[in-house]
């Protein structure tokens, strides 16, 4: 297990190092000057230049990249805004603030958030799956199957649009979506705020966990050590929990990784649609704004959680399946 | 004769599925004796394995639909609740199924697997389950049983994975024990092993064992009585000897006649059954086997396509055709003569 | 989808001048008749006049029915991009810069829309001398700081010597350039951070006075130094770059608190004395700020009104064409809200040194389908036909329209036909571009630009570019478009501010605004010559009788649209009042209903 968590992180490290070289040289290929948006409406050449001297961006790009890796391991000294201490990921361009602290600003909410709706959508999701598994082919299953057809198809900024008008402005049944409060200061607003996101995030969610806890369970359940474990004289439920479910875990605690590794990495739609300050807003905002440390920062922070997600998926899939073996 | 520890009287197995209703078993009778092996011989589709779902209770109770008759050491088994049941699986009547390796659980050790069914049915703690699970392992003889206990199925070989199997059917001494060709997949050493694992077995316990095989020759090896099945019903039946040494049915004359001989002489010829297994859905009618009989002509006004052939069964032997006694004689004197004598 | 966004580099900054009739509103009623006949024949009025000293007193005008207390709150998308007032150049920004920034002038607005140029921090709007080199300005008395100290002439002076500090790159630059006679001003004088001083700011302490002895002429300085590029900044409480996180005010509001991209919080400013102030009245006590609302469901809230919604306004996102029908059909909603034009003009820009024959560019002039755009962008609420360089705001505006635009806004593309022909152009390809991305209505207008193109004898051929990039691909002067679509706004509301940045040939140059490279000796001399007319309203008709004469010639744009926004406020919100300089709410003269 060490083993594997030691060859997966320095394959993960090697994975975001790609991934930020490619970033950084791909911003270039577009022939845009983000030293553009800070130099005014009649932009002199040497003005311009000020500019990129001042935003760092004035060496040639494999030097602008190597001072950013350097930043990020030993630290970083700016002619405008000073020291910035390891793990330093620059400044952004347009706020002028360091780009880890506002990712750590923003954290809270896109964890918040992402955990907050995955709970609700792993319970209501496997939940109806596992109805509609157990109640194959009756009314219950049809209707599970049905409304998750529908929940799939449904898109966050309509739902999203629609519900806030009805449920907060109209029948003021949910505190319109805000993140105001911190869970720490106080939880009740702080769930408040992020109930409305989380319904929403989840009937779109729930949808592909109930289909798929469905196939899973009916396959697992016509699975021939499913039949032993009952020729045991196990009981149904037993049988049920112990040996079906556990068999239609593993690919869907594999959806539910790369789910909530995408969360994290900024739900960038459901951010927007509510309002909600999180990295995904930070990621509209970085793009608008031709904002190449922040871009970074947060696409790093992406692949992070997609990356961290998947080795502990395997880490997971290993514990649940013995056959599949670590290293 | 002592009496039978399990009786299965007219026994009708029908599935209803979208297309119509599979008769899958119709009509079945037989008994087994505690001691004694029945060897129930037939093709893939035949209704042997259905017929050993359907004694455990295991079949689809919302598409099947069962009739008949089915005492366990007196108690009737197709009326049971599914909780008496569940105490009666595993413990007085138990199974071992074909491909081990997809039977048991790839989640759990093989130890705890054991353990469970101990567990369940004698209340036993932890502690005691999992030495009765290294017991069972060393009783069917796999090396090292208190390290091998903490393995997963994937980790043994295939013979290992089903003496495993065995060990857990075995593990709270069932008085029946259901082999649904326990050794198809295996090679014929470790075949051998297994055969003589289960021959011990039954000789100090005195378990009823119901031996489901395609195989004439495993039969040979193992079985008291055989009983082979043919389109969801019984053909023939008889002791061993009786039915594979004077088979009374063509269509246990065609398996005998497609399989190599057991003292390994090469020199005959195997000839395959023609045709292939009925549709139970469609079941040819009269005799199910005609369409594929060599000898449905010698029977007089096509009867074997209209009349179903009773089988009348006197001191355990019986057969259902519709050849006469001096027709079959004839018929299947070659056979004699070629092989078994 | 409104189609002024922010980011909209071009057209953003301080353009002031007239509102329009229609926009002219008093407090909360949402004025006057937003419809048009479609012909696009408004009355325009209102036009920016200088105002006298008495003017320039303190305080400003009560507003009837008003009263003092609450919180007003503004929901936006985006936070503001800079509150370091040399670093302010977008309207966005000078919005809520009016609330702690003060310059030595200002636009002070009257309840019709109208307004007039006074003095801000000094007692008028200046003195001018040696034809436009020399303006002398004197400070009132009573000004102060938020702690309480005195705001002096060294502050003053301060705050335009920031302005050519290293790191206020953002800010405006004309008076930069025109105190030491050089576009690259920043190699003459570094900024006051060495200990020195400029050499063209002459200040006097005791007189507080301070006087700009300027290299070229400026007829328009006291325009130019309402621009809160030109803010005053305490010398003492200089952070440097820190200062635009934490700007000290001299206004009626300070920054009481500012999560960025989050929230903002102005409260009110004690040391402030409304008797030095003509321009600004402090009725809220506080003003609060949320970011990240889309627009879509800022308007939902503004539409329901409910609870703290009732106190709120739509910061700088106007009401989107998904919600304009509904609140415009709607009397109760109507009622609450506020409109008037962007100041700058939506045009396309031809790119003269592709499409050289001017017979082309008129073509394409005649052609250009402004109906069927304007109905992509919501119909006659979305604004008013352009069909001229200067908009309405500018000060001198005449209404022309040389292509007979208004009698066929759907584009004359028979007319168009015979030109090209003339032209001997038939089949001329016409490259048009447009940023992707931004707006989904470019999607719509292209498809309507290409076929009138066609029916015109053009060959078009559309080639968007991301909107991420748009700005430094068309201002590229080796660039492979012949269209453009552009936009511009005037610094402040004078012709000079429009035509001399778009068509003066001396600025082109990669990342120059002259899209067009229209480089045309006779339109050169003639910006050179209006630039020193002193009078203001000589200039103003000099500059709109170059407007008819290089649109007749050359035709070097196809101009589009002046838009029109509206606001929604919340239903116990008063004062509400259209900015004619910075399309927004004027901050200052809303109250809280009792």
């Amino acid at each position: 297990m060490i083993r594997f968590l030691i060859r997966r992180t320095l394959g993960a490290a090697v994975i975001l190092l790609i991934i930020s070289a490619i970033t950084f040289f791909l911003f270039y290929v577009a022939p845009r000057d983000p030293a553009r948006v800070a130099c005014g409406k009649v932009c002199t050449p040497q003005t311009l230049n000020l500019v990129r001297h001042n935003l760092g961006i004035a060496d040639p790009i494999p030097v602008q990249y190597w001072h950013w890796l350097e930043g990020i391991f030993v630290g970083r000294d700016y002619s405008s805004f000073g020291h910035c201490s390891a793990p330093c990921l620059g400044y952004s361009f347009q706020s002028q603030t360091p780009v880890l602290s506002l990712i750590l600003d923003r954290f809270p909410t896109t964890i918040g958030l992402s955990i907050g709706a995955a709970v609700v959508f792993v319970i209501f999701g496997v939940g109806t799956g596992m109805i509609a598994a157990v109640k194959q082919g009756k009314a219950l299953d049809k209707i599970a199957s049905s409304a998750s057809l529908i929940g799939s198809s449904l898109q966050i900024y309509i739902v999203g649009i629609i519900a806030m008008y009805y449920l907060s402005d109209q029948w003021h049944l949910v505190t319109r979506p805000n993140d105001h409060a911190g869970f720490t200061q106080d939880p009740a607003a702080w769930f408040g705020g992020l109930l409305l996101p989380w319904l929403v995030l989840a009937i779109i969610f729930t949808a592909n966990y109930t289909r798929m806890t469905r196939s899973q369970l009916v396959e697992t359940l016509s699975e021939d050590y499913v039949r032993t474990a009952r020729a045991k004289g196990l009981s149904r439920r037993t049988v049920f929990f112990r040996f079906a479910w556990r068999g239609a875990m593993a690919p869907i605690v594999t959806i539910f990784g790369i789910d909530l590794g995408t969360l994290l990495g900024g739900a960038i739609i459901t951010e927007q649609t509510f309002g909600l300050h999180g990295i995904g807003a930070l990621s509209i905002k970085a793009v608008r704004d031709n904002d190449l440390p922040m871009l970074l920062g947060v696409i790093l922070v992406a692949a992070a959680a997609i990356v961290v997600f998947n080795i502990i998926v395997d880490a997971i899939y290993a514990v649940i399946d013995p056959r599949v073996r670590l290293a | 004769m002592s009496t039978p520890f399990l009786s299965v009287r007219d026994l009708h197995v029908h599935f209803s599925t979208e297309d119509g209703v599979v008769k899958a078993v119709d009509g079945l009778s037989f008994d087994v004796v505690k001691g004694k092996t029945l060897g129930i011989v037939g093709e893939s589709g035949s209704g042997k394995s259905v017929t050993n779902l359907a004694i455990l209770g295991l079949h689809n109770r919302e598409h099947t639909t069962l009739e008949g008759e089915i005492l366990l050491d007196g108690q009737e088994l197709l009326t049971a609740g599914e909780r008496d049941l569940e105490k009666l699986r595993g413990n007085k009547m138990s199974m071992i199924f074909q491909d081990a390796l997809a039977s048991l659980s790839p989640y759990h050790t093989v130890g705890a697997q054991i353990a469970e069914t101990y567990r369940k049915h004698t209340g036993a703690s932890k502690k005691e389950a999992r030495d009765r699970a290294i017991e069972m392992l060393r009783r069917v003889g796999i090396p090292q049983p208190d390290v091998r206990v903490d393995d997963y199925p994937h980790q043994f070989s295939g013979g290992m994975r089903q003496r495993a199997m065995i060990a857990m059917a075995l593990v709270c001494d069932p008085e029946l024990l259901i082999a649904d060709e326990p050794t198809t997949a295996l090679d014929v050493t470790v075949q051998a092993q297994i055969m003589d694992l289960l021959k011990d077995l039954q000789q100090e316990f005195g378990t009823a064992i119901i031996f489901i095989t395609h195989d004439l020759g495993v039969i040979a090896d193992i079985a008291d009585d055989v009983l082979v099945m043919y389109g969801g019903r019984c053909v023939e039946r008889g002791t061993k000897k009786q039915v594979l040494s004077t088979p009374d049915h063509p269509y246990t004359l065609g398996l005998l006649n497609s399989m190599p001989t057991l003292d390994g002489s090469v020199d005959v010829p195997l000839t395959p059954i023609p045709g292939s297994p009925p549709s139970l859905l469609n079941p040819p009618s009269g005799c199910r086997f005609h369409p594929r009989c060599a000898f449905a002509e010698k029977v007089s006004d096509g009867r074997c396509s209209t009349e179903r052939p009773k089988l009348d069964v006197v001191e355990g032997r019986g057969s259902a055709c519709l050849l006469t006694a001096e027709q079959k004689q004839d018929l299947f004197a070659d056979f004699a003569g070629t092989r078994h004598n | 989808m409104s189609l002024s966004r922010r980011n909209f580099v071009i057209a953003t900054s301080v353009a002031a001048g007239g509102s329009m009739v229609l926009s002219a509103c008093s407090s909360g009623g949402g004025g006057g008749n937003s419809t048009s006949n479609g012909a696009g024949t408004h009355t325009y009025t209102g036009h920016v006049t200088v105002g006298t000293a008495q003017d320039s007193q303190g305080p400003a005008p009560e507003i009837q029915g008003a009263v003092k207390g609450g919180n007003i709150n503004g929901l936006s998308p985006s936070d503001f991009s800079h509150l370091d007032p040399q670093r302010i150049y977008f309207a966005w920004n000078s919005a809520l810069a009016l609330l702690y920034v003060r310059c030595l002038t200002g636009y002070k607005i009257a309840p019709d829309g109208s307004q007039k140029l006074v003095g801000d921090l000094a007692t008028d709007t200046g003195t001018m001398s040696n034809g436009g080199k020399t303006w002398t300005f004197t400070l009132k008395d009573g000004l102060k700081w938020e702690d309480g100290s005195d705001l002096t002439v060294e502050d003053v002076r301060h705050g335009i010597e920031r302005g050519f500090a290293s790191f206020t790159t953002e800010g405006a630059q004309y008076l930069q350039t025109a105190l030491t006679g050089s576009a690259d001003f920043r190699s003459v004088y570094k900024g006051p951070y060495d200990g020195k001083h400029l050499e063209g700011v002459v200040i006097d302490s005791a007189k507080k006075t301070i006087t700009f002895n300027l290299k070229t002429a400026q007829p328009q300085l006291n325009f130019i130094l309402a621009m809160h590029s030109y803010g005053a900044v305490p010398v003492k409480h200089d952070t440097k770059e820190k200062y635009d996180k934490d700007p000290v005010s001299c206004g009626p509001y300070k920054l009481a608190a500012h999560a960025p991209d989050k929230s903002l919080k102005m409260a009110r400013n004690p040391h402030w004395d409304p008797k030095t102030d003509p321009i600004r009245n402090a009725y809220p006590d506080s003003f609060s700020f949320e970011f990240g609302v889309e627009s879509l469901p800022e308007s939902d809230r503004l539409i329901a009104d409910s609870g703290n919604d009732q106190y709120t306004i739509m910061a700088y996102n106007g009401v989107p064409a998904e919600r304009i029908q509904k609140v415009l059909t709607t009397p109760a909603l109507k009622q609450r809200t506020i409109n008037g034009l962007l100041t700058g003009l939506y045009y396309y820009a031809i790119n003269c040194k592709r499409i050289t024959d001017p017979k082309v560019r008129q073509a394409l002039n005649y052609a250009w389908p402004l109906e069927q755009i304007r109905r992509i962008y919501g119909g006659p609420s979305a604004g008013d036909y352009a069909t001229s360089v200067l908009s309405p705001d500018i000060l001198g505006y005449a209404h022309q329209d040389v292509f007979g635009k208004l009698k066929k806004p759907q584009g004359d593309t028979a007319k168009a036909k015979a030109l090209l022909k003339e032209a001997g152009k038939l089949g001329q390809t016409i490259v048009y571009t447009y940023p992707q991305g931004r707006e989904s209505a470019y999607e719509k207008t292209k498809i309507v630009i290409a076929n009138a193109l066609k029916e015109a004898g053009f060959n078009p051929v559309i080639k968007p570019v991301d909107s991420t990039s748009y700005y430094d691909q068309v201002q590229q002067i080796n660039n492979q478009f012949d269209v453009m679509w552009f936009g511009w706004s005037p610094d402040w509301p004078s012709g000079y501010s429009v035509i001399q940045p778009l068509f003066d040939g001396a600025t082109i140059a990669n990342g120059s605004n002259n899209v067009s490279q229209l480089n045309v000796p006779w339109i050169n001399q003639a910006i050179k010559q209006n630039a020193l007319i002193t009078d203001p309203a000589k200039a103003g008709d000099a500059w709109a009788a170059l407007d008819e004469k290089i649109m007749t010639q050359e035709a070097p744009i196809i101009p589009e649209t002046f838009q029109r926004r509206f606001y929604l406020h919340g239903s116990k919100v008063g004062g509400a009042l259209f900015d004619p300089n910075f399309s927004a709410f004027v901050l200052y003269k809303l109250y809280v209903k009792a």
